[in-house]
């Protein structure tokens, strides 16, 4: 059983590490309960010479969770300007009006 | 003379539900997307309304454009881009244009509305195809799916009932689709800048692909002479999401 949690402990910090750096916002809580669920429950049934490795896991998964509520809270959603996009929207408005005049 | 046809005018703009929508409004919202349970915000929608003048006539040009937080351009990149030149009193479409941008895959449409009311010339060009174009008719009071928000914002619900129907018909895609807006009463919630309003709460129903569900693609519109809309939920074949208004200027 320790080895099954062991496994999925891993697994989930791992995923923990990637989605706190992916913009996926709090959806990285997902992970990160999971490995924290089961890294606890691994800790808890394994003796001092066996929780090296999930005490590790579970400092990562703290640390991802620390980097995915930081980004909550500091970086702001926002869109970035666009030159392309702009441009697009002036040409398509420039062409819209002769198109209009074509029409009358 | 002048005063009086000017007041007539005024008169039958209410009356006859023609449009209440001004010029320079922009509205800026939040869109989410439900990610295994949990909302995530993706892009921001902004929706404009300018005044376009030809040599003869002068044009509402309503706006609709999402565009992707920054932090998700570098994995899936949105831009899109829904435009209608419509008369600015009755609403009426004159042409609409859709450019979108999502993820690389990109299309772009264009329907010219004819002066007879009836048909539409549309050119049509989707990634790696030749461009289309093709000639259809439709009813004559069929919109394309920009106008019809805005439309939806020049009806009087003050008088609906719980269950009471209104329907509509859009262009998209080149066809015709049915579109049922049933009044759902009013709800008090939060309306961005606007603080919380009462709104009315309207289920969007369309014979399409589209959207999915009854009563799962919801819009709330402040119950106000303004009829801004506060909140959009919908579900579409690929999960369900929201846009939450942000801000609103020029109302």
């Amino acid at each position: 059983m320790r080895q099954l949690f062991l496994v999925i402990a891993s697994i989930f910090t791992i995923l923990s590490v990637i989605f706190a750096f992916l913009p996926l916002g709090t959806l990285a809580f997902i992970p990160i309960g999971i490995a924290l669920i089961f890294g606890f429950l691994t800790l808890k049934k394994s003796d001092m010479r066996q929780s090296k490795w999930v005490k590790l896991f579970l400092v990562i998964t703290v640390l991802s969770l620390l980097i995915v509520v930081g980004k909550a809270i500091f970086i702001t959603d926002a869109v970035e300007t666009d030159q392309q996009f702009d441009t697009q929207k002036r040409e398509s408005k420039n062409e819209a009006q002769k198109e209009l005049e074509d029409l009358e | 003379m002048k005063k009086y046809l000017l007041i007539f005018c005024f008169a039958l703009s209410i009356n006859c539900g023609f449009s209440q929508i001004k010029s320079g409004e922009k509205l800026v919202f939040a869109a989410s997307y439900n990610m295994s349970g949990l909302m995530t915000q993706l892009a921001q929608v902004t929706m404009e309304t300018e005044t376009i003048k030809t040599s003869k006539t002068s044009y509402l040009h309503l706006s609709c454009q999402a565009t992707t937080f920054s932090k998700w351009d570098s994995f899936f990149k949105i831009r899109d881009l829904y435009e209608s030149y419509v008369h600015p009193l009755t609403l009426k479409p004159s042409l609409y244009k859709r450019n979108i941008n999502e993820g690389g895959y990109t299309k772009t449409e264009k329907y010219v509305f004819k002066k007879d009311g009836k048909t539409v010339t549309s050119t049509s060009k989707k990634r790696n195809k030749p461009e289309t174009n093709s000639i259809f008719t439709i009813g004559n009071s069929t919109q394309d799916i920009v106008t019809l928000i805005y439309k939806l914002r020049t009806v009087d619900f003050k008088n609906f009932k719980n269950g009471q129907t209104r329907s509509f018909v859009i262009v998209f895609d080149e066809k015709e689709i049915p579109v049922v807006v049933k009044f759902m009463g009013k709800e008090t919630i939060s309306a961005g800048s606007l603080g919380t309003k009462e709104c009315y709460k309207l289920s969007i129903g369309a014979r399409t692909k589209v959207l999915k569900g009854k009563d799962q693609n919801i819009i709330w519109l402040t119950a106000d002479t303004q009829k801004i809309p506060a909140l959009i939920k919908f579900s579409i074949p690929v999960g369900t999401g929201q846009l939450k208004l942000a801000s609103a200027s020029g109302i």
